[in-house]
């Protein structure tokens, strides 16, 4: 009886040295870890740009899973190297590595995001196919919603309006939260946090299916954007000033201002800054049209691609777009590789 | 990615699954909206009730109460001193909403479970097909059914509450079927020759000898739903989960554990009044 024992660990011995030699030979460089990050334009453009490192560059790639704040703090200590979509500067945990020159912000891959509030076309213009009356018509700017909080009834207090927030935690929280104060309509509307992105998604997706009237913060690029109409409330322009106490949540009295355009860029670490100078100088090139990420957003989440496949279908329907980023002789392998 | 199982016996429900939960949305969404309000109604009365009691008043409360089940003066002060410290913290308003939460919550789970659970220990057939479906209860990931609950019932203090009850039933149902299954027949056979009815049987004699087992189950039940209050949050349900869940969104760990020992306070809080009644029945 007792050779099995033996046997099995004998079996288990060879196994384990069997696949240390081969990883041993396949890993002759360590794999570029990505962060994998959950939400959708952030998964395709990880994708879209593993692909072009592994088929042009000839890198491997490999991701790791994480929250955001998670993420980038593996960025600060290089467990990652790459975080292809990040919103530099909104979270502190990025604003102190930065400063502290781990992690360093490249390019501008997406020109004219945008956050902001908006509303389902219908609720403004109605929708004569679905039967839909329009419930507030003259609603243009976050001001004319004063009359018509009782559009956007909120169940849990009847008397006002209901303005779907962030999840608390997400630095637009706190922004949104003082924009209602400015705009005058904290006493009016409820500020609900969403409590997570998805419990978000699953809220605005069932007013439109149902079309409902809804009032939520949202952003570019998603699929949400390119998936149904909506329009999204005028606010003052931009101003400084006012956006310092917008991101203030301490700051009793608030002034209203368009949110800080939003920069988008690609996260790297410091040693893959300093180890990669062929991909950094691709991936400050990077620039995605907003308009056809938005579409490609909406096709992956109403068909429910892989990323991976939406990434592959990105690179051959756009090929001039991505031409751009890279020197001809890796551009052309990438080509071939589709 | 598949492994090596063979491609011709995969198969995928996630499609339909997904054409149901739309189709679900776009013919009953409104009509199961009606409903979550009536019972959001009955969950945001007994929080402004709780809002309206002075704080005190509330204290003063649950220290009666904890004395009336323990009749130990320590104990009592012990209790109300753990609840103070909560509003010490300033989440006062944000206990108040987990707490009327899990009282919304528990109150449903004994409705349900506690007539479950005599069903179960009757009918080996019921207990046979509840069985596993329990199971399912507990293992799934909440996140599963949240999301299509969600849709159907909206944002918020609502799905939270089905989210819970789904979480929280399985072990009440379960010691209310163990408490009637381990009572002495003989016990119920004499009760039978002396002409009581099934009714009374069950009323008389039977409940009140499960009684600790089933108040052991209201207990683990009341202890998962206060775990499940996290969870809640994420669906938009505000009370003490939130702030665990921004202090975490946010590194800020302070304020997570904060809100976390907040909830383990009132968790200790509800544990020792419940455990103190299931003694005493005993």
């Amino acid at each position: 009886m007792k050779t099995i024992p033996a046997l099995l660990a004998g079996l288990l011995l060879t196994v384990g040295l069997a696949s240390t030699d081969s990883a041993a030979a396949a890993e002759q460089p360590a794999p570029i870890h990505f962060g994998a990050i959950g939400w959708e334009s952030g998964a395709l453009t990880t994708e879209i740009l593993r692909l072009i490192v592994e088929r042009g560059y000839g890198y491997p790639t490999d991701t790791l899973p994480g929250s955001t704040v998670s993420m980038e703090v593996a960025l600060a200590r290089n467990d990652l190297q790459v975080i292809a979509e990040e919103w530099a500067g909104r979270s502190p945990a990025w604003v102190k590595a930065e400063q502290a020159g781990q992690v360093f912000a490249l390019g501008d891959t997406v020109k004219n995001a945008e956050e902001g509030w908006w509303v389902p076309a219908y609720v403004i213009e109605g929708d004569r196919d679905r039967g839909i009356e329009p419930s507030a018509p003259e609603l243009r700017q976050v001001q004319d919603l004063k009359r018509y909080r009782q559009v956007f009834r909120d169940p849990e207090s009847p008397g006002k309006g209901r303005f779907l927030n962030s999840p608390s935690g997400w630095t637009s929280e706190t922004v949104n939260s003082q924009k209602l104060k400015a705009y005058g309509l904290n006493e009016l509307y409820t500020n609900f946090r969403s409590g997570s992105g998805a419990a978000m998604d699953a809220e605005i997706t069932s007013a439109i299916r149902r079309g409902q009237p809804v009032l939520f913060y949202y952003w570019n690029p998603t699929p949400l954007m390119g998936r149904y109409k909506l329009v999204r409330l005028q606010e003052p322009p931009f101003d400084a000033n006012a956006w310092a106490t917008l991101t203030d949540a301490s700051n009793p009295n608030p002034k209203g201002s368009q949110s800080l355009p939003a920069k988008l860029s690609i996260g790297v670490s410091k040693a893959f800054r300093d180890g990669y100078p062929d991909l950094v100088r691709a991936f400050e090139q990077v620039d995605l049209p907003i308009q056809r990420l938005n579409q490609a957003l909406a096709n992956m989440s109403e068909k429910r691609t892989p990323p991976r496949e939406a990434a592959l279908a990105f690179l051959r329907d756009n090929r001039e777009v991505w031409k751009a980023w890279l020197p001809a002789d890796i551009a052309a392998k990438v080509e071939a590789s589709l | 990615m598949s492994g090596g199982f063979p491609q011709a016996l995969q198969f995928s429900i996630a499609d339909s699954v997904n054409r149901v939960v739309d189709w679900l949305v776009l013919h009953y969404g409104d009509h199961l909206r009606n409903v979550s309000d009536q019972l959001l109604q009955v969950l945001v009365g007994l929080e402004n009730l709780l809002r309206l009691m002075p704080w005190w008043l509330l204290l003063a409360m649950v220290g009666l109460l904890a004395w009336h089940a323990s009749r130990s003066l320590l104990r009592s002060v012990m209790l109300v001193a753990l609840l103070a410290l909560i509003g010490m913290l300033g989440l006062w308003d944000k206990l108040l909403q987990t707490l009327a939460l899990v009282l919304v919550s528990t109150g449903l789970c004994v409705l349900v479970g506690v007539p479950l659970g005599i069903l179960l220990a009757a009918r080996p057939l019921a207990r046979r097909l509840l069985l596993p479906v329990l199971d399912v209860m507990q293992t799934l990931p909440a996140f599963v059914y949240l999301i299509p609950v969600l849709m159907l019932f909206g944002l918020g203090k609502v799905p939270a509450v089905f989210a819970t009850l789904i979480y929280a039933l399985p072990p009440l149902v379960r010691l209310t079927q163990l408490g009637l299954s381990q009572i002495d027949p003989s016990l119920l056979k004499a009760a039978h020759g002396l002409g009581a009815s099934r009714w009374q049987r069950l009323r008389r004699i039977a409940l009140p000898l499960a009684l600790p087992s089933i108040m052991a189950g209201l207990n683990q039940s009341v202890m998962m739903a206060l775990s499940m209050v996290v969870v809640a949050s994420m669906i938009g349900a505000r009370g003490l989960g939130e702030d665990v869940l921004a202090g975490i969104q946010t590194l800020n760990v302070g304020q997570g554990v904060e809100a976390g020992l907040a909830i383990v306070a009132l968790a200790m809080v509800i544990d020792r009044i419940s455990q103190a009644y299931g003694r005493g029945a005993r």
